[in-house]
């Protein structure tokens, strides 16, 4: 394998091998939290620190850890931050804490931190893990702000909390805020996207 | 795969692959009789809801063809914006909804039907659910409360002070009250534009079957299997729960029976299949009505049935005589 | 030792586990206070929305039987006023919902014959819609709403009677599981209060976050500070 950049590690997590947009990863929580822009904000932060810390730390340990029990280590190491983000979350933010629910748990099941901390993190010194890791963080944080926003302003005419449409001029699509919402709104992101980078790649 | 016919002049043998027999029929002649059978539903709602229905109706009707229109232009294919299929689906959307529905609403539910639920499937043929109906959930899901306004008719074309009414299947579900036939039968109750009158649709729908472009499997399982599911609930507790008839001509029943789970699209091609989707989706609609959230189950009800339509399709294929069984199957995979 | 050895397996895991178990478990006790502050501050604000008049409350134990988890404890929250004297009772309720579970503080006054407020604590109802059993509008049917015999409900008209209030357009069931669960739940309390005194529960820090019954919103409690060394 050709040495790559550190740059090249960071941005290829954001757009190019996006966890949600790209590779499908992670949509349990992009698809349960995003009902609001502050929420996918909170749920992106809470996971990018989730991912750089079990990947500083599974880089760490890399050549520790055998190989039979690899997994388990892992697992242990990432339900570690997600306790300790939890933890913080709820004594300090309780209000968040209270809106995302039982997804703050439930990042310990996101395959995008898994994958990170299997495929790169393992195999790589310290500071490249870390790097592709909050670039992957990052990648998995702006989808869900977008997704959120583009949901809060249809659904609840507001972004951020903060109520720009009135009623009057704007009666909410309630369907926004529900499941429904949720992966109508993905789906055609996904969708749109896909349309114009291969129309690009066909131009090209 | 149609029409490939190759005849060898001057020989008696015609060689040609099925099918054999054509006829005149194509998708405009078929849109356009099923748009002449919607006349009497849609004289009725302009009856009783007057301008109401007739702004909704146009407003349905016209965006859906734009949709369509725009979409194709969008993505480079030919037209079949005026085909009428896009107009049937703005049309049976209408049909509906309530009659003091807004237009933005209106706009965006034909939209989302035929944007959503046509055209991104590749258009006509190819959509897995009914585009009317979808865009009548996405409706549901988006306004809830409005699409959940009812008026009685009588208040809404006086247009004075409209007075908010439940529907009768709201009555029978959170009040227990029932609604006498008449009412029902001939459309002077509250409801969307296409369920007052049930005698209008039913002149439509059997205008189709004479025509032969409704299957009849499909509206008799669909009908029946409500009325003999309702009925069954109804023998248990006659206070508690309604009797058949109420079932079938109250609420979308006979507006689903003959114009939505009729669609040629959705519905199974194999006729055990399409017993097996009409009487699920009987039972389906009985049972949200009964036990559900909501008053009226008949459109989840086809749409839930609408997404298994493939399997059926696939399980219900009629064997082929006198081959074995891996050569069947690889006869069938590459029929599709 | 080779790498992949099952005794070199089981140290990995084992020290793995040790190191962590201790991180949390220190961790959580840092946090701790915290958290049961906001806890606490939550249920105060919730007991001081509902009872309007009250400037203090403690707490009875009363443990119940039910059908399913045998044993079971009942708290009912007494709500002084300044001068000490007892003013009402507060107690929590929670039920079926459209979608989950709704959980409620409910004000009771001191003749135990009509509501002093209510307001939900948490639910999952359908965001635009159930999610207006947490409007005022709704919410203040409920004071002074008389209980006897039961409370009832009726739907798009002005309720005509004082133990009667209005669902809601659209979201009828969250409305109608609300009066539900209430009447199950004051038959309860008030078959409790009637009975023999309950066990006064005492509370750990008695006062401490003292947070005005004005401030609606718990973030009021992120105010408080962390430290918990005391107790």
């Amino acid at each position: 394998m050709a040495k790559k950049t550190l740059t090249y590690e960071f941005v290829k997590g954001i757009w190019r091998e996006n966890a949600v947009i790209k590779m499908l990863l992670g949509m349990c929580p992009a698809l349960a939290v995003t009902n609001s822009a502050s929420n996918g904000l909170a749920m992106g932060l809470a996971s990018t620190f989730v991912v750089a810390a079990s990947g500083l730390m599974v880089s760490l340990i890399r050549r520790i850890v055998p190989g039979g029990v690899r997994i388990p280590t892992y697992i242990i190491i990432i339900a570690t931050f997600v306790t300790l983000a939890e933890l913080f979350l709820k004594a300090y933010l309780p209000d968040i804490s209270k809106s995302l629910g039982p997804y703050i748990p439930l990042i310990i099941v996101n395959c995008m931190i898994m994958g990170r901390a299997e495929f790169f993190a393992s195999k790589h010194p310290v500071t490249p893990a870390v790097v592709d890791a909050l670039g992957t963080g990052i990648g998995f944080t702006w989808v869900l702000v977008v997704l959120g926003a583009i949901r809060e302003v249809l659904g609840s005419g507001s972004i951020f909390g903060f109520a720009f449409l009135g009623e009057k001029i704007f009666t909410p699509w309630v369907v926004m805020v529900l499941p429904a919402g949720a992966f109508l709104s993905l789906g055609l992101m996904i969708g749109v996207i896909n349309y114009f980078t291969l129309r690009k790649r066909r131009a090209a | 795969m149609a029409g490939n016919i190759e005849v060898n002049k001057g020989d008696s043998l015609i060689i040609s692959s099925s099918p054999h027999l054509l006829s005149k029929e194509n998708v405009h002649r078929i849109m356009y009789t099923v748009i002449l059978a919607l006349i009497p539903a849609v004289a009725a709602s302009v009856y009783f809801y007057r301008l109401n229905a007739v702004i909704l109706l146009l407003v349905c009707t016209i965006t859906a063809v734009v949709t369509e229109f725009l979409v194709q232009r969008f993505m480079k294919k030919s037209t079949t914006a005026f085909d009428g299929s896009a107009a049937i689906t703005g049309l049976l959307l209408a049909l509906t909804l309530p009659p003091s529905f807004p237009i933005f609403g209106a706009v965006l539910g034909s939209v989302f039907a035929v944007a959503i639920g046509k055209q991104i499937f590749g258009g006509l043929g190819f959509n897995i659910f009914n585009p009317a109906l979808l865009g009548r959930a996405f409706l549901q899901a988006t306004y809830p409360v409005l699409i959940t306004t009812w008026h009685d008719p009588v208040a809404a074309s006086v247009m004075v002070d409209v007075v908010s009414t439940a529907t009768p299947l709201a009555l029978m579900k959170f009040e227990g009250v029932m609604t006498p036939y008449w009412p029902l039968l001939f459309g002077n109750v509250a409801g969307s534009l296409g369920e007052t009158s049930a005698i209008a649709i039913l002149i439509g729908g059997l205008f189709l079957r004479l025509r032969g472009y409704v299957n009849w499997k499909l509206p008799l399982g669909y009908l029946g299997s409500m009325a003999v599911f309702g009925g069954i609930f109804w023998l248990i507790d006659p206070s508690k729960y309604p009797d058949p008839l109420f079932h079938i001509t109250a609420g979308g029943a006979m507006l689903g029976a003959w114009f939505m789970i009729t669609d040629m699209v959705t519905s199974p091609t194999t006729p055990k299949g399409q017993w097996i989707f009409a009487i699920g989706a009987g039972v389906l609609a009985v049972t949200i009505r009964l036990f559900g959230g909501l008053p009226e189950g008949v459109m989840y009800s086809i749409l839930l049935m609408n997404a298994i339509v493939p399997i059926l399709n696939r399980y219900t294929r009629p064997k082929v005589f006198g081959a074995v069984k891996q050569a069947a199957d690889r006869a069938g995979g590459s029929s599709r | 030792m080779k790498k992949n050895s099952p005794l070199k397996m089981i140290i990995t895991l084992s020290v793995t586990a040790i190191i962590i178990g201790g991180l949390l478990s220190g961790f959580y006790k840092l946090v701790y206070p915290q958290i049961e502050a906001n806890r606490i501050a939550e249920e105060k604000i919730a007991i001081f929305t509902v009872l309007p008049e009250a400037k203090d409350y403690d707490i009875v134990e009363y443990e119940i039987l039910s059908k399913k988890k045998g044993t079971e404890i009942v708290q009912i929250f007494r709500g002084k006023d300044e001068n000490g004297d007892l003013m009402g009772f507060a107690f929590v309720a929670a039920g079926p919902g459209f979608q989950g579970i709704i959980k409620m503080m409910v004000g009771l006054n001191l003749e135990k014959t009509y509501l002093e407020g209510m307001t939900v604590l948490d639910h999952m109802e359908t965001p635009g819609l159930g999610d207006k059993i947490t409007f005022d509008f709704f919410l203040d049917q409920f004071k002074e709403l008389r209980i006897s015999p039961s409370i009832t409900y009726i739907k798009n008209v002005k309720p005509k009677h004082d133990n009667q209030i209005q669902t809601i357009t659209g979201a009828t069931i969250s409305a109608v599981a609300i009066v539900k669960t209430l009447n199950k739940k004051i038959a309860i309390i008030l078959e409790l209060l009637a009975g023999p005194p309950g066990k006064l529960k005492v509370v750990a820090e008695p006062a401490a976050v003292a947070v005005p019954a004005a401030v609606a919103v718990p973030a009021a409690a992120v105010a408080v500070p962390a430290e918990g060394k005391g107790k």
